[in-house]
Formats: C-alpha cells, structure tokens, sequence
C-alpha cells in the first residue's frame, strides 16, 4: 500500500468545474491526472449555453456565491489568464410578459442591488429590452457585468494548463483511502494519489451511492446562424428566475433562455425533466420552447432549428451543490451538484477545491456560504468512498 | 417556359414546375449570394442534403433545389451574414 | 387521421416497393416526398412536356411499380412536396411543407436514398462546382444539359453515365477524370451481371462516339476560379492536365442517406440505399423486402431475413465494381493539405482539424473542431474526418444522430400545432 503516489492530486471528471479544479492545482505546483469515463466536457459542461449569470442564481448563498466566481472568472479572463478570450461581456435581459414575471424582476433589481456588482442594472422599463423585442413583453430589465463562456472551451483552456495529465476515457471502478494516500482503481490498473477531487456530475452517485445527486435532464434548440450582433446579449424569461427554485415540470410557458452564440446562431433553452436520458428528445417540449422563444423574439420564426438535444444536470435534494471534504475520507474533496449553475460557479469552486486540498483557508468572506455546501449536511447518509 | 421569378428584383424565366436552382442554372447565375461563414452559396447536391444552395425568399430561408417556381416569385440572395 | 399507418420517407423504387409489400399484407401507408412527383434520384420525374429519360428497360420498371402502386388503392397515399423532419422519443413524427404537422406512424420506413461522396479538394466549394448527381437532376428534369463546357471527375460508374447522358442530351462533358484504371480489370468487368455490362456498353459507345477523352489514374489536385471560368487540376502517374471549364461534376460514389432512425419508440426499418448503397437495382428489391419485413414485425409473424440472393448478387456486384474503379483513396487523404475545405457548412479545413491534436473525441471533433456540426449535419464531412483521424468511417456516424433529420424552419415547428391535436 505504501507506494510512493503517482499523482498529487486526481480529478475525476473533465467537466468545466474539474478543469478548473486541475488547473488551479497545478497552478500550486501540484502533479494532477485529469480522469473522465469518455473525454473533456462530456456531460452538462458541453451541453450548456455559457451564460456566466448571477441573475439567474437563486438568492442568498448560490447568489453570493456566483456574483463572486463572477468577479473571479473576470480576473481569470485578463492578460495571462486562463480564460481571456474565452469569457466574454455582454449585457443580459430579463424579459416578463405578466403582472407576476415583472414581480419576478422587481425582485431582481433588488438581488443585484444587493449584491453590489460587478453586474449592474443599466435599464428597467417596457422598452428596456434590445431592438426586436415581441409586443408581449411588458418589462425588461438589462443588466451589465455578466458574461459568457462555453463549457467545453474553458475546460479546453483550463486542461491546456502543464502540469495537468489526461486519462480518458477511462472508468473509476474505486477509491480507497488510507492514512497515506488514495488508491484509485481503473478498470485495468490502480494509481496511488494524495489525494483525490470527485467533480463527477451525475456520475457522482456510481461512486458515492449516498449523495442525493439526480439527473435533471433539459432540452435545447440550436438555430443557423444569423447576421452576428443581431442579438447583443441572452434574453431570459422572467419566470425561468423563478422555476430554477421550483419544482420541475413542463408547464405551458416554460421558462426560456434565449443565447446567442458568437457564430450568430442562438441556443433555446430548456426544460426540466425528472430524469438522465440525454439520448431522448422530443417535438412537443422543445416546440412548447420554441413558441416562447418566438414570443420573445419574434425574427427567431425565420431561423432554422439545426439541432435538438438535451443535456444532463446534476441536481441536488435541497438545491445546493456538493462541495468540501468528506468526513469520512478527507482526501477526498467533492465539487458535484451543480444543476446548471456550474460554468459561472467554476472559477471560484475550482480555487476553493484547490485551497481545500492544500489544507488552506478559503476565501476570506467566503468562509460561511461556502461552508454552506459541505457534504457534512447529509451526514446522516454520509456518502462514504465505496 | 411558363413566367418568372425575380431574382434580386431581375426577372428569370423558368419552366412549369421546376425548382428556383434549376431556372437560376439556366440563366448562368450559379453564386448565389453569401454565407457567413464566407462560403458562397451555390448549388452542391440539388437535392436538399448538402444545405448550399439557400436564398431567402419572404425574408425565410429556403433551398433553391428544392423551392419550385411561381410567377412573380420574389427570391434573393442570402447575404452576407445570413443563413 | 382514421388508424396509425406506415410512414415511409421517400417516394423512389424503395419506398413504393415498401408500400406495396405492406398494402399486400394489408398494411396501409403514407408515402412522403420532398420532390414535387415521386421517382427518387433514380427516376427523378421530368417537368409537364419534357421527355422521359432513361433506358426503355428502366422506364418499364418505373411503370410497373407505379401499376403496382396505383393497383393498392387508398392503403398507398403519397404526399409529395412535403418532408420528414425526424420522428422524436414518443414516436411523434413531424412532416414539413405547405403546412406543418405532427403525425404518430404505427411504423416508419426510411427509403431516403443515399448521400454523394465527394473527396474534398481545395476549390470544391466554388459556385459551378456541383455533384454529379446534381448535374443528373438537372438533366433528367429538364432535359437540357448545362451550357458551356463540363468536366466530371472522381471516380465510379456513374461518371460515365452521366456523361453518356450529357453527350446524348446535346453537350458531352469535355473530359472524364477518373481515379481507377477500370479499363485495366476486364475480367472483373466481364464477370459482372449482364444488366451491367450492357449498360456500360451503350454507355461508353456513346462517350466514344462524342470522342470524351477518359483519363484514367488521375484526380483534381484543386479547383481555381478565374473569372467566370474554373480551372480544375488534374494529376496522377506524374504528369498533370489543367481544364478550363465552366460546370464540374464531382462525385466518389454514395453513402446511405439513413439519418433519423435513432431513438424512438415505434418500429423503424432502412430501405433500399439508405440502408446499403447497393444501387437502383436493389433497391427495388430491398424496397420489397424491407415492405414484408416490416409487415410481418407488425402482425406479430416471423420476421424474413434481411438479406436474399437478389440482394447478395447486388452486394457482389457493387463490389466488383468497387476492385474495378480501385485507387490509393488513403495516400491522397493522408496528403491532403491544411487549406482545404472538409466541412463546407461551417467552412472548416483539414488544418483545423489537425490543429485539434492527438485523439479528440468525437465530442471534441464536433464542440472545438465544429465538424459535423453544420446544416448538412456531417453528411458531407463525417466520413472524411474519420478517415483522417484513421478511424473506421464505418463507425458511428459523427453527426445527424440527432433530430431534426435536416434543418427546418423554426416557424414549421411551431405552427404545427400540438402533436395530439387535430389538425
């Protein structure tokens, strides 16, 4: 057992919270084996529209949280960042169609005051909204400081890192710590790490069947590209701010996003179903998405749809993600839970994890909403390392 | 030949029946507008898989393989930064 | 809508002949086409006053299918103009056309032909270059040829064919390109079924007679435009010939065309080329087949197997002529150069792709590389990165897996209502 480690670390999963995980590890000097069951941004991380948004999270912790990875992730995007050129500003709306959505904004405008930046309301009206706004939209409030990033490009840039060694794909059988280290078991070897940070997604449950993580599969359109510009930042339905603490479901207006891509396309997303089937897609959810879409901007009907396909979150039973050392076994560092939130809350985590596997202090400030999304609040069924 | 489509607002005479790529191909206009991923778009496969051919007709894309001919029809090309 | 019925994708000699052999077992079905008269790519129909086209013994068999079709009555309803978008987890399926709707089939067949492959040369993109197929569509529903001067290479049987057929419509192409030796396999050649020689033979009696030079062993190195003339390349066995023309017809034989049969509850079966490129031949055949298989999956009845001597001497033939027309594909893929176009949709290089480095993922070939990501959803790339990345293009597909089958208006998915209504 006493073999010298391979590894200082071993991220599981190549996810953008895993890469950033990696790269702020090796950042630290520390040897790192990046090990995904099929390759980089292979499950939600690929799947998701980018957006870098504090206003969608939900207040309190997850809002506190985001608007800090925000401000982080900005600071990653700078001259010799990781990100620069992969994060990108924009400005972002909030559009409402009934007297209960505008209550959603009004909220809003109070979260983000709350919050005090970097995103910033910079109009809030019936004509707040970009040129082309449907004739529904009763109020929209246009924020600055946010951002976009996709998934699978920052992980890219993230696992550039040196430092950072790729196994994929490649199943973890195990984990099995000890007073030295972890022994992590492959389908065709074992290595020995220090320690070991499970960013596992859905897949956290294989290894850890204690956690209440659940597949929450959504559905998205993605259009042809249209003259780049044409949309300058995501429109955003007010009632998706409240559905993301509500329960799932297929209602008649589902909450929309509307993302335009930097290829001029636009992503249309999502709905919220009860399970992890990513294979499965269908006409009535995402044309139920589309008209709504379509009310909100109406240039859309012309767009072609080139693609469906549903991508798979990893929800938590009480809607916060998974993120600290298990009791049990604190080698072992889990970052999982993220249900969508996880490209905004990437940053930060990822530096947390690393402090959190170098034995240091996190982020002053930060110490309580972090504390917040320790797996020690299911101690009852502590997810135990199998 | 049985009218024509106007094609960036010139007419183009075309047989009964026959698709907007076809008429197009008979008057010599083979390039047909931009794509914006800087391709040109032309005719490729004629039969709809390729996607090469579109231009915009009522502000709605459509291909020009598969979209018959009316008198009168009103077709252009994409532009640059459509499609 | 009274009962569920068979929805069969494409009105060509595979997809009637499903509907007859369903209609025969007492299975009725609806038969969409996206072209405006049902025949396929095969018997594409010629526009009111244009004459037939084709071979007299080809027409018959049109006729007799089309007899065989309208013998079945109202079991066999074919909707023209109209196109299949896909048909989605809960066995919804969505047709497109004047008007949008959604339809549950208690089954589908897809009879959806078969893809051009074209070998990607720098140029190929360029307005005037089209596939061979397209030239053929042109010819077979207008009757005239292109103007100017034309060029057809690549490699395969029908190169010689369309240029027999262009030389008979008035305007032989100006030289073929083909990348076999053909001429240097005779006893391959003779032992191919007798409908074949003979059809190469009035074929390359006619191209002799127009005097169509056929240069064998030589492929387009790339394609310039100089005005309104393109000047394509020709090299091989260490010599090169530059042709200036104004149309080139590009075409390396098919590929299925059987994008949308994934991931839905109802049963789904693959007809004729969409199935297997085997050719006009089979697919009548396999139409058949295809139409009795599924009839018996549907009553509950053993299923008949999915092959039959017809179709293995179809196989066996397309593989002879494949050793025929035989030329080092791999060493002109391995050499291609970084500026050329592979996927044309999202104008992405072979450079990009190597630029991906060591082993992406097919997630990573399609996220970062943007390869089969595009409107013609890897139709046209997907074989080709495989073959350079030295996978297997036999494997998965890279793209189309997904709905819809081809790009639709977002505007026809929203007007088409509810599934479960009415309409």
């Amino acid at each position: 057992m006493a073999r010298p480690p391979d590894y200082d670390v071993a991220v599981l999963g190549a996810g953008i919270v895993g890469a950033s995980a990696a790269w702020h590890l090796a950042r630290r000097g520390m040897r790192v084996v990046v090990i995904d069951a099929s390759g980089p941004a292979a499950a939600a991380s690929g799947a998701s529209d980018g957006a870098v948004s504090v206003a969608s999270k939900k207040p309190g912790v997850m809002a506190r949280l985001a608007n800090r990875s925000l401000a982080y992730t900005r600071r990653l995007a700078e001259a010799g960042g990781p990100l620069r050129g992969v994060f990108g500003d924009r400005p972002s709306y909030y559009l409402a169609t009934s007297p209960a959505e505008e209550q959603a904004l009004g909220d809003l405008v109070a979260k983000i005051a709350a919050l005090g930046g970097p995103a910033r309301v910079t109009a809030d009206g019936a004509k707040a909204g970009p040129d082309g706004v449907g004739p529904s939209v009763t109020r929209c409030v246009a924020l600055a400081g946010e951002g976009h990033m996709l998934g699978y490009a920052a992980v890219a840039a993230y696992l550039a890192q040196a430092g950072v060694d790729r196994l994929w794909p490649v199943t973890v059988e195990a984990l099995e710590a000890d007073d030295a280290g972890v022994t992590v078991s492959l389908t065709d070897r074992n290595l020995r790490v220090a320690k070991v940070v499970a960013a596992l997604g859905t897949s956290s449950t294989a290894l850890f069947p204690g956690l209440p993580v659940t597949p929450r599969t959504g559905q998205l359109v993605v259009t042809d590209r249209a003259p780049p510009g044409s949309l300058p930042g995501p429109l955003t339905a007010a009632s998706y701010l409240v559905a993301k603490s509500a329960s799932p479901g297929a209602p008649d207006k589902p909450p929309v996003v509307i993302d335009p891509l930097s290829t001029g396309q636009f992503l249309i997303g999502s709905s919220r179903e009860e399970h992890g089937d990513c294979a499965r897609t269908d006409f009535a959810t995402v044309r139920r998405l589309a008209a709504r879409a379509a009310e909100f901007w109406p240039a859309l009907r012309a767009r072609h749809v080139v693609r469906i396909f549903a991508g798979v979150r990893a929800a938590v039973s009480d809607g916060l993600p998974i993120v600290g050392p298990l009791t049990q076994s604190p080698r072992v560092v889990l970052a999982t839970g993220f249900e969508g939130d996880g490209i905004c809350l990437s940053g930060l985590m990822g530096r947390e994890v690393a402090a959190m596997v170098a034995g240091e202090a996190v982020s002053a400030g930060a110490e309580a909403d972090i504390a917040a999304l320790s797996p020690a609040r299911f101690s009852r069924r502590e997810a135990r390392a199998r | 030949m049985s009218g024509a489509i106007l094609w960036n607002g010139a007419p183009v005479a075309f047989r009964a029946g026959e698709s907007v790529a076809s008429a197009l191909a008979r008057a010599g206009i083979r390039a047909l507008g931009d794509l914006p991923t800087g391709q040109e778009a032309a005719v490729f496969c004629g039969i709809g898989q390729c996607q090469g051919c579109l231009v915009s007709l009522d502000g709605r894309l459509v291909e020009a393989c598969l979209t018959p001919c009316r008198d009168g029809l009103r077709v252009a090309s994409a532009g640059a930064g459509n499609g | 809508m009274a009962e569920p019925r068979v929805l069969i994708v494409g009105a060509g000699l595979a997809g009637l002949a499903a509907a007859v052999g369903l209609a025969r077992a007492g299975f009725a079905s609806l038969v969409v086409d996206q072209a405006r008269a049902p025949g396929g790519a095969i018997h594409r129909q010629p526009l009111p006053g244009v004459a037939a086209h084709g071979l007299p013994a080809q027409r018959r068999r049109w006729q007799n299918l089309r007899a065989e079709v309208t013998a079945e009555g109202d079991r066999i309803e074919i909707l023209c103009n109209h196109r299949f978008a896909g048909i989605d987890a809960d066995g919804v399926a969505l047709l497109t056309g004047e008007r949008s709707r959604f339809i549950r089939p208690a089954a589908v067949i897809l009879a959806t032909g078969a893809t051009e492959r074209v070998v990607p040369v720098p140029g190929w993109t360029l307005p005037g270059v089209t596939t061979v197929g397209a030239i053929q569509t042109q010819l077979k529903t207008t009757g005239e040829p292109p103007a100017g001067r034309v060029l057809l290479a690549g490699s395969g049987p029908l190169l010689c064919a369309a240029a027999a057929e262009l030389a008979a419509a008035g305007n032989p192409p100006v030289a073929i390109v083909e990348a076999g030796r053909p001429f240097r396999h005779a006893a391959d050649a003779l032992a191919l079924p007798a409908g074949y020689l003979a059809e190469a033979s009035a074929h390359l009696a006619r191209l002799l007679l127009a005097r169509v030079p056929i240069r064998c062993g030589m492929h387009l190195s790339r394609i310039d435009r100089h005005g309104d003339t393109l000047v394509a390349r020709a090299e091989g066995g260490g010599r090169h010939l530059d042709f200036a023309v104004d149309r080139i017809g590009l075409h390396d034989g098919i590929r299925p065309n059987g994008y949308g049969a994934a991931g839905t509850t109802v049963p789904v079966a693959l007809a004729g080329d969409a199935r297997e490129a085997l050719g006009a031949r089979a697919a009548l055949e396999d139409g058949r087949r295809a139409g009795a298989a599924l009839a018996a999956r549907l009553a509950g009845r053993p299923v008949p197997p999915d092959m039959s001597p017809a179709l293995e001497r179809e196989r066996a033939a397309q593989q002879r002529l494949r050793r025929i027309h035989a030329h080092d594909l791999g060493a002109r893929l391995v050499a291609i150069g970084d500026d050329t176009v592979l996927c044309r949709c999202e104008n992405r290089t072979a450079g990009d792709l190597r630029a991906l480095g060591g082993d992406p993922t097919d997630r990573e070939l399609r996220l970062r590389g943007r390869f089969a990501m595009g409107r013609c959803q890897g139709r046209f790339c997907g074989e080709w990165v495989r073959r350079l990345q030295g996978d297997d293009p036999a494997d998965a597909p890279l793209g189309a897996v997904r709905l819809p089958v081809r790009p639709l208006p977002l505007a026809d998915l929203i007007d088409a209502g509810e599934p479960d209504e009415e309409n």
